[in-house]
C-alpha cells in the first residue's frame, strides 16, 4: 500500500529508556571484558618476555589516564558480571528443579557463588593476602 | 468521582494526505476509573469523529487495543490514566510497523512471521480420529505460560532489534513456536526449528529483555527465545556427535 | 557453536574477570591490598602452577569468544548489516577469538614442553 508511513527506528533509541540504556550499558562491558582478554594475553606475554619488559608495561597500566581508564571500564566489567546473573535467572534452559525458580533468587544465589568464587580466585590464582 | 482535566497527544496520520506523522492535542475531562481506550473513545464520541484506532474487547484478550502510551508499548484498556499520573498523555501507534491510519498499524508482516512457525499442532500421522491425545495437567504446565500469548504485537513494538531488522522472527512467533514445541501431542519441533535456527530466527536475538517486560500476560518471550537458542545448539550438537541422530 | 562458546564466557568474564582485575590492576595502585599480586616476583612465581596458567588460558579465550559475539551484534545494529558485511565481519571477529585463544595456549603451554 502506498499510502502507508513505513516504520523506522530512531537513531537514538537505547537513550529513550533506561532498560535499553542498561542493555546498551551490559553489550559494551561484554565487549570492554575482550579488550581485557587481549590486555591479559599482552601481560602474559610480557612475563614470559622477562622482568624489565614486564614492569614497564605495568608502569604503563599504572600511569593515571590509563589507570582512570582502567576504572571506568572495570566499571562496565562490573555491570556486566550483574547484568550476566540477572540473565541467567531469566533465561534458565537447563532447569535444575520442577519449577523453574523466580530469577530474583537464581541472581542472589548466583551473587554469592560470586563472592565464593571470587574468594577463591584470590587464595588458590593470587596466593592469598 | 471527581473529573479532572486532561491532555490527550494523539498521533494523527493521514493516508491520502501523507506526509509525515503529526500530533494532535484533545483536552477532555476525565475520572480516576477511566482508562486510555475510554479517553481515546470519548475523544472519537464527543470531540473529533475522525480519530481511528483499534479496540474490540475492552478486557485485555482480544489483544487489538495496543499502542504506545507514554513512549512505552501498552494495551490501551488496561493501563489506566491516573496510574500514568501525567498532565499530558502521549499516545502513538506501535512502533516497529508501519501506519496505516493515525494509531492503526500494519500487521500482515507479524501474520506471515507467525505463520512460519506453524502455530499448530503437526502429527505425522493423525490415525484414528476418534481417539484422545490424553493430555495431563503436567503436559499442559510445560506450554501454559507461552499458550497466553494474544498476538497484541507490544513485544514486536517494544524491541529493537525488530526495529532494526525487519526480518527478525521476532518475540511473540518464537515462543508461540516453543509452545507447539513442548506439546506431548505435537511432532513438528524440526520443522519449527528449521525456521528459528537461522539468521533471522532466533540467532537475532540480542536478549534485550523489553519484550518480557511488555507482555501484558507474562508469556516471557524473551526466556522462550534463550531457551529456543539453547534446543538448537543442543540439537546441533547431538548431530555433530552422533551423525544420522535427528 | 559459537553461541555455545559465547555462553560460557559469559560466565567466565562474569565471575572471574571482575576479580582479577581488580587484583592486577588496582589492588597496589590504590594500596587497596597488603602486597602487589601483579609485582613480577610473585606473579612469575605463581605463573608455574599449572591451575594459574589453566585460570589464564580460560579468562583470555572466554572473554575473546564473549565479547568478540557481543560486539558482531552491536556492529550490526549500528549499521554494519547485509550478507557480504556479515560474514565480513564474522571472520574478523571470530578470527580474532580464535586467534587470541590459540595465542593464549601458546603463552600458557610454553615453559612446560618447550
Amino acid at each position: 500500500m502506498p499510502n502507508e508511513y513505513p516504520a523506522r527506528r530512531r537513531s537514538g533509541w537505547w537513550l529513550r529508556n533506561p532498560r535499553y540504556f542498561m542493555f546498551q550499558m551490559r553489550e559494551i562491558g561484554g565487549v570492554v571484558s575482550a579488550l581485557y582478554g587481549l590486555v591479559l594475553l599482552n601481560l602474559l606475554m610480557q612475563l614470559s618476555a622477562g622482568e624489565s619488559a614486564y614492569n614497564s608495561f605495568l608502569t604503563t597500566l599504572r600511569t593515571p589516564p590509563v589507570l582512570y581508564l582502567n576504572l571506568v571500564f572495570f566499571g562496565f566489567v562490573v555491570w556486566h558480571a550483574i547484568t550476566w546473573f540477572m540473565l541467567i535467572g531469566k533465561a534458565q534452559p537447563i532447569r535444575l528443579t520442577r519449577e523453574p525458580l523466580p530469577w530474583k533468587i537464581v541472581f542472589g544465589i548466583n551473587l554469592i557463588l560470586w563472592f565464593v568464587v571470587s574468594g577463591a580466585v584470590v587464595y588458590l590464582i593470587f596466593g592469598g593476602m | 468521582m471527581a473529573e479532572r482535566e486532561i491532555v490527550f497527544r494523539v498521533t494523527r496520520y493521514r493516508p491520502t494526505a501523507g506526509g509525515r506523522p503529526t500530533f494532535q492535542d484533545y483536552r477532555i475531562p476525565v475520572r480516576d476509573d477511566m482508562v486510555v481506550l475510554d479517553g481515546l473513545n470519548y475523544i472519537k464520541d464527543h470531540v473529533d469523529p475522525s480519530l481511528t484506532f483499534r479496540w474490540s474487547c475492552r478486557m485485555g484478550i482480544c489483544g487489538s487495543c495496543g499502542a504506545n502510551v507514554d513512549g512505552r508499548p501498552r494495551l490501551t484498556c488496561g493501563t489506566y490514566i491516573r496510574d500514568l499520573g501525567k498532565r499530558i498523555v502521549k499516545v502513538e501507534p506501535l512502533s516497529n510497523f508501519p501506519i496505516l491510519k493515525d494509531l492503526v498499524v500494519d500487521f500482515d508482516d507479524f501474520l506471515n512471521k507467525l505463520a512460519s512457525v506453524k502455530p499448530h499442532i503437526i502429527r505425522k500421522d493423525w490415525g484414528d480420529w476418534t481417539k484422545e491425545y490424553t493430555q495431563y495437567p503436567e503436559d499442559l504446565e510445560a506450554y501454559r505460560q507461552q499458550s497466553l500469548c494474544i498476538n497484541c504485537m507490544l513485544c514486536y513494538a517494544a524491541c529493537p532489534v525488530v526495529g532494526a531488522s525487519p526480518e527478525f522472527v521476532g518475540p511473540a512467533a518464537s515462543a508461540l513456536a516453543l509452545r507447539y514445541i513442548r506439546d506431548t501431542r505435537d511432532e513438528g519441533a524440526a520443522e519449527r526449528l528449521a525456521r528459528l535456527n537461522t539468521k533471522t530466527g532466533v540467532w537475532e536475538c540480542t536478549f534485550v529483555g523489553e519484550c518480557s517486560v511488555v507482555c501484558p500476560k507474562d508469556v516471557d518471550p524473551a526466556g522462550a527465545i534463550q531457551t529456543l537458542k539453547f534446543l538448537a545448539t543442543q540439537r546441533h550438537m547431538r548431530r555433530l556427535l552422533m551423525p544420522g541422530a535427528r | 557453536m559459537f553461541w555455545s562458546l559465547f555462553s560460557a564466557g559469559g560466565f567466565v568474564t562474569a565471575f572471574l574477570f571482575p576479580i582479577t582485575l581488580f587484583l592486577l590492576f588496582f589492588a597496589a595502585p590504590f594500596g587497596l591490598w597488603p602486597s602487589d599480586p601483579a609485582a613480577f616476583a610473585a606473579f612469575a612465581a605463581r605463573w608455574a602452577g599449572p591451575l594459574v596458567r589453566l585460570f589464564f588460558f580460560v579468562l583470555i579465550g572466554g572473554s575473546l569468544f564473549h565479547g568478540t559475539h557481543r560486539l558482531r551484534y552491536l556492529l550490526i545494529d549500528a549499521g554494519i548489516r547485509g550478507p557480504a558485511l556479515e560474514a565480513l565481519l564474522d571472520l574478523i571477529l571470530n578470527g580474532i577469538a580464535v586467534v587470541g585463544t590459540l595465542a593464549a595456549l601458546y603463552v600458557v603451554v610454553r615453559g612446560w614442553f618447550f
